[in-house]
């Protein structure tokens, strides 16, 4: 009878898991604001938060791998990795190769420079000067097609991870680092009266999330579905205000009091007016 | 890098602890793996018949000719293209491991063949067979002889498990930069620290292997002086 039990349950865990779908979503974690691992080693990040609360909404899960950038839409194309969500600006090159959610995101390029430099938008990107970026991301392809292709003899110098380029550019062995706006705050944020933001390049960057090519999970429309409804509740908005702007530690701190709400009781409309109001009180002290 | 930046990653230590655990999992999977492998293709190269003899010099020569890191990425990305997701540790065990086992073999051979053949002789006018003589004469001798060149495999590999964070593999290296995207000026300090782990995690394990070499020396035989 006892067997018969194990057996039983052991077939509805089957049927359950089988009931649950799963997709992978794949980040380069370590993007704050937009993906980052707190000093407690959660993920989270605007990114990740909005894959978590879609699932919620449509009825899937995810399981969250952390993924080098420019692997993650190789292991999209092998089908390693299900969704790509980690910043991603929609090129015409890149939708050759995968699909694309409608823009989520709209962000600008900033060059960032030392503050005792004395550089300004024009003379950071002079010929001769080193320019720093991640492998990979637009702020890289920006130097190469509207600068080098151009004829302006920058050296552009490619590093595997954000992080690194703001070292080299502390350490005095690159001019200047171009890179997404929100990121680049922080970093001022973090090196205070030490780095400065030169300029802002208006490329209107669109971000997306993507999938495999054809999407043969159907899975785009149920993002789009997710965002529509996050959109029409405010919960996005919400979620906009907690992330941009603030400091780590604050979103942190909220994040951990409010997370339950979408991983337990499953309510992300409530999570995001959560976070929100958290990172609010908390910042005001 | 000033005091306070140490401070938070000492405060870390636990997070890169974890990320070390990881690491020590991948060495202990690739070496035992590397280690049943190596042994295998050793004894075929020395011992077996020359079709597996040249399999075996074949199967050394491709997984020493490759990169680690072009291994680890074809590990990765290639069984997808057949429908089969490995997980990261895994495909990373196999990468690691399948190299490791082409180098660990050439230290096996190395230490079969510096056995003289005597034994093998003595061994055989005994009556014991090929394979009885291999397993109970000339391995224990040339296991105890590859100890010292097994060692460098080890400081070696330790250390190669750190590439693992290129297919997602969440190990040490990683956690360092989780510390340093998250909070920039932590970066430096992270990895002297990650640095300082690889310290006493190599003397430690060469220590130990050094001890083992003293050990398992028979007094009187394979003196050098």
């Amino acid at each position: 009878m006892r067997t018969l039990g194990v057996a039983v349950a052991v077939a509805l865990l089957g049927l359950a898991g089988l009931a649950a779908e799963k997709f992978i979503v794949g980040s380069d974690i370590a993007w704050p604001p937009f993906e980052w691992v707190s000093a407690k080693g959660n993920y989270l990040g605007f990114d990740l938060d909005v894959m978590r609360m879609i699932a919620v909404l449509e009825g899937y899960e995810i399981e969250i791998q952390d993924i080098a950038f420019d692997s993650i839409i190789p292991a999209v194309i092998a089908g390693k990795i299900d969704i790509g969500a980690s910043g991603f600006t929609i090129t015409a090159e890149r939708a050759q190769v995968v699909d694309f959610s409608s823009p989520y995101w709209v962000s600008d390029q900033t060059v960032l420079v030392r503050a005792d430099s004395g550089l300004n938008i024009i003379t950071a990107l002079l010929p001769g000067r080193k320019v720093g970026a991640q492998r990979g991301t637009t702020g890289a392809f920006w130097v190469e097609d509207n600068l080098i292709a151009q004829g302006v003899a920058v050296q552009l110098i490619l590093y595997e991870t954000y992080p690194e380029a703001i070292m080299d550019l502390l350490a005095g062995r690159i001019d200047a680092v171009i890179q997404d706006q929100a990121p680049s705050e922080q970093a001022v944020r973090q090196y205070p009266g030490k780095l400065l933001i030169a300029g802002i390049i208006k490329t209107y960057e669109e971000f997306g999330f993507l999938v495999a090519k054809g999407d043969p999970k159907g899975i785009l429309p149920r993002i789009e579905r997710g965002m529509k409804k996050l959109r029409e509740t405010g919960a996005w908005d919400n979620l906009v205000a907690a992330y941009f702007g603030n400091p780590l530690d604050v979103i942190e701190a909220a994040w951990e009091a409010c997370i339950p709400i979408l991983t337990v009781e499953r309510d992300p409309i409530r999570y995001a007016a959560c976070l929100a109001a958290k990172v609010q009180e908390l910042s005001q002290k | 890098m000033s005091l306070e930046h140490w401070l938070k990653v000492w405060a870390s230590l636990p997070v890169l602890l974890q990320g070390l655990s990881v690491n020590l999992a991948l060495l202990g999977g690739l070496l035992s793996l590397g280690f049943f492998l190596g042994l295998v293709f050793a004894v075929l190269e020395v011992y077996g018949p020359k079709p597996l003899r040249l399999c075996a010099a074949l199967y050394s020569w491709v997984f020493r000719s490759i990169p680690e890191i072009l291994l680890l990425l074809l590990m990765w990305f290639g069984p997808a293209q057949f429908g089969v997701r490995i997980a990261p540790f895994t495909a990373a065990v196999l990468a690691l491991g399948l190299r490791s086992s082409a180098y660990q073999a050439q230290i096996f051979r190395g230490a079969l063949q510096a056995v003289p053949a005597g034994q093998m002789l003595a061994a055989r006018a005994l009556g014991l067979s090929k394979f009885q003589a291999v397993r109970h004469v000339l391995l224990p001798q040339a296991l105890r002889l590859s100890l010292a060149g097994w060692g460098n495999e080890f400081a070696v590999v330790l250390k190669d498990t750190t590439l693992a964070y290129a297919v997602g593999v969440v190990e040490v290296m990683r956690q360092a930069r989780y510390l340093g995207s998250r909070e920039m000026p932590l970066t430096l300090p992270a990895y002297i620290t990650v640095a300082l782990l690889f310290l006493v995690l190599t003397y430690a394990g060469l220590f130990a292997l050094g001890a083992l070499e003293k050990r398992l020396r028979i007094p009187g035989l394979e003196a050098r002086r």
